[in-house]
């Protein structure tokens, strides 16, 4: 009687994280769901009609006698986006782990210090901040005008919107993402595994190869993960970096559900990416599993 | 007799305001095959010390040799050294065996080899099933002795231990002592060992070096530091000690504050002056009457395998006098009793200051 009392409590005490995760969580999602499962309204919005259109127009097209022919333009701005996406994960490793690596090493008020100020950037509106970039890398920009200043080049670069200058957008919004969960890591590192690994005939960059990069890679894969994740479905950047013929999956998505109306597709698009998120974390955990019951601390 | 560490008035001063004196002035000759202790209280400069050699901290100041090689700027990693630190800082992401080989990997030895050597390693110290586990998979003794065979892998020419045995409890800090002595004689490799336990020290080292606030107060293998410590500080750290003011006669009388007189050993002091005696607790013998300092028990100490008797002088001050039960157990004397402290000449010292 009173071990039953006790399931009910305990199951009365998760009603509030449920309906949390399943206001803000779960919801959305089915509605997304469905919505790729019915048909476009004319002014945008759905039709209550079931049809898997959407999903069949990611791979094929009606061609002028109705017929279903194979077009892998959806297929390549995929391809396209996973690509940059992980082009920025790396970017941004190569970039947030020194960082990270340094804040680590400084003393604590520093560290509190140096965390604040790589927060600083939240601070400001994502939009601004990515116009910025245009200033910077467009034909008249900063980089492009001091170079031809300094006479390196006569012709601007063409900087903006190629995929590079996406990646760089990309890299620059995410890097704080990586750089926190990689000092987290990095800041519970027992100093003295670094000792001992110098001790036993390891120069300083074998040590972080061996000892430092293995014990930090809990916070490299959660900062990769939350790089990843936001950047295959960012928008902001690839509108506004990438220019129209740099199209991406988020800005693809953003499309259907505003200018070409249709919500299906839209929707469809998104459980796509959804899905595609899904599978790497799959791998991961496999790999993780794999390794004797992932990480140790 | 080959030196393997020396030492020539290296000093290591931290940064920092008041700058910490860790190290002064150390001169010291550590020699090869040897069971070197540094003992000495909490905070006196034995990690620095240690931490000088194994190459993690930079001298302020001074020489510091490795069989005659100055290695004083050199980084750990060039120095055939290893230490066993006192949190045994095994890598918590490797198994037993990946430890074990790595400073074995880092020397670019074949992998056959390192294989055969890490089981060679696990084998001396009784830990071959466990090869594959990792180390929060251990319990503290067997993470200790994997410290240990980690260190001695790469058979370094001079190991360290920074009081590797203090994590342990008493059973097995024992056992352990016979095993790393056992160990050093088998390999044949210097041991420089730090602690703070004077009975370790004593039990397991050739020669032990006592140190106090950054100084080294006396080098001398066991018996010697323990029999004639040169200053106060020797004599209180090692063992236990009943200390007296006194004034010499000349020759081998002592004069005691009341008037009588005591012998001890010959002195160089000139007549008159004043010195400090001590002797061991128990080198003295509780008598109910007889020639000697005579008192009054006020405090018993059961120790198991003898008693600790604290005497109230008539003269003034007190004395322990450490006793052997009787066969039956029963005490010698009891609180409150009337005694006589009996003093064997040949068992005082004198000491400088
Ligand atoms: N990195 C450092 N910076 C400043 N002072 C230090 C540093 N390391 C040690 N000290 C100081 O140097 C002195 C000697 O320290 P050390 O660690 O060598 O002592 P120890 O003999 O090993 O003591 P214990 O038995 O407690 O380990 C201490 O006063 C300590 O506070
Ligand atoms: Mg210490």
């Amino acid at each position: 009687m009173t071990q039953f009392g006790a399931k009910i409590r305990s199951h009365a005490a998760l009603i509030p994280a449920t309906i949390v995760i399943g206001i803000f969580m779960i919801v959305p999602i089915l509605i997304i769901l469905v919505y790729s499962f019915l048909a476009p309204g004319d002014y945008g919005g759905v039709k209550p009609e079931f049809s898997t259109d959407a999903y069949q127009r990611l791979l094929f097209q009606r061609d002028l006698f109705d017929q279903m022919v194979f077009d892998p333009a959806y297929l390549k701005i995929a391809f396209r986006s996973v690509w940059v996406a992980v082009v920025s994960v790396v970017g941004c490793l190569v970039l947030g782990f020194p960082v990270a690596y340094y804040i680590a090493c400084q003393s604590e008020e520093r560290r509190n210090i140096y965390l604040l100020l790589i927060t600083i950037p939240f601070w400001t509106n994502l939009l601004i901040r990515t116009y910025c970039w245009i200033l910077v890398l467009r034909d008249t920009g900063l980089i492009n005008g001091g170079l031809i200043r300094l006479g390196l080049i006569d012709e601007p670069l063409t900087l903006l919107y190629t995929e590079g200058a996406i990646a760089l957008g990309l890299i620059y919004t995410y890097v704080p993402f990586m750089v926190l969960p990689i000092y987290a890591a990095l800041e519970r590192l027992d100093r003295r595994l670094i000792e001992a690994a110098r001790d036993l005939y390891s120069n300083r960059w074998v040590a972080l190869r061996h000892v430092v990069i293995p014990l930090a890679m809990p916070g490299i894969i959660a900062g990769s993960i939350l790089v990843y994740i936001p950047a295959l479905g960012a928008f902001i950047a690839p509108d506004l970096l990438g220019g129209g013929k740099n199209l991406m999956l988020g800005s693809l998505v953003q499309l259907q559900f505003s200018s070409a109306r249709n919500w299906p597709f839209g929707s469809a698009l998104a459980m796509v990416i959804m899905a595609m998120v899904l599978l790497c974390l799959f791998f991961y955990a496999r790999s993780a599993k794999k390794n004797g019951g992932g990480i140790q601390h | 007799m080959t030196s393997a560490i020396g030492l020539n008035g290296l000093q290591k001063t931290y940064p920092g305001s008041p700058p910490v004196r860790a190290l002064r002035n150390a001169d010291l000759t550590i020699n090869d095959n040897e069971f070197f202790t540094l003992l000495g209280p909490s905070g006196c400069g034995k990690t620095t010390l240690l931490r000088l050699m194994a190459g993690f901290e930079v001298p302020t100041a001074g020489e510091l040799t490795l069989f005659g090689d100055d290695i004083a700027h050199l980084p750990p990693e060039k120095r055939p050294i290893n230490t066993v630190f006192q949190h045994y800082s095994l890598f918590p992401h490797m198994t037993v065996l990946e430890n074990i080989t790595f400073g074995l990997k880092r020397l670019r030895k074949p992998d056959a080899e390192a294989k055969r050597v890490a089981q060679e390693m696990l084998d001396l110290v009784h830990l071959s099933d466990f090869s594959a586990r990792k180390p929060d998979q251990l319990s503290g003794g067997q993470q200790q002795r994997v410290a240990l065979a980690r260190a001695l892998a790469p058979q370094p020419r001079v190991l360290l231990l920074d009081e590797p045995l203090s994590a342990l409890d008493l059973k097995l800090r024992q056992s352990m002592r016979a095993e790393l002595k056992r160990l050093q004689r088998d390999t044949g490799i210097t041991f420089v060992f730090v602690t703070h336990d004077q009975e370790e020290a004593l039990a397991m080292s050739d020669r032990i070096a006592v140190m106090s606030q950054g100084e080294i107060q006396q080098v001398g293998d066991p018996a010697t530091i323990y029999e004639f410590p040169e200053n106060r500080f020797v004599a209180e750290f090692i063992g236990d000690a009943d200390f007296f003011e006194a004034e010499t006669l000349g020759g081998t009388s002592y004069k005691l504050p009341n008037g009588e007189t005591i012998t001890g050993p010959q002195t160089k002091a000139a007549i008159g002056a004043k010195v400090t005696l001590f002797f061991r607790p128990e080198k003295a013998t509780l008598k109910r009457a007889g020639n000697g300092l005579s008192g009054r028990v006020s405090d018993i100490l059961y120790l198991g395998n003898s008693t600790d008797y604290v005497v109230e002088l008539v003269q003034g001050g007190s004395l322990t006098v450490r006793s052997e039960n009787h066969k039956d157990g029963t005490a010698i004397a009891e609180v409150g009793s009337d005694v006589v402290v009996e003093i064997d000449p040949a068992a005082v010292r004198v000491l400088s200051a």
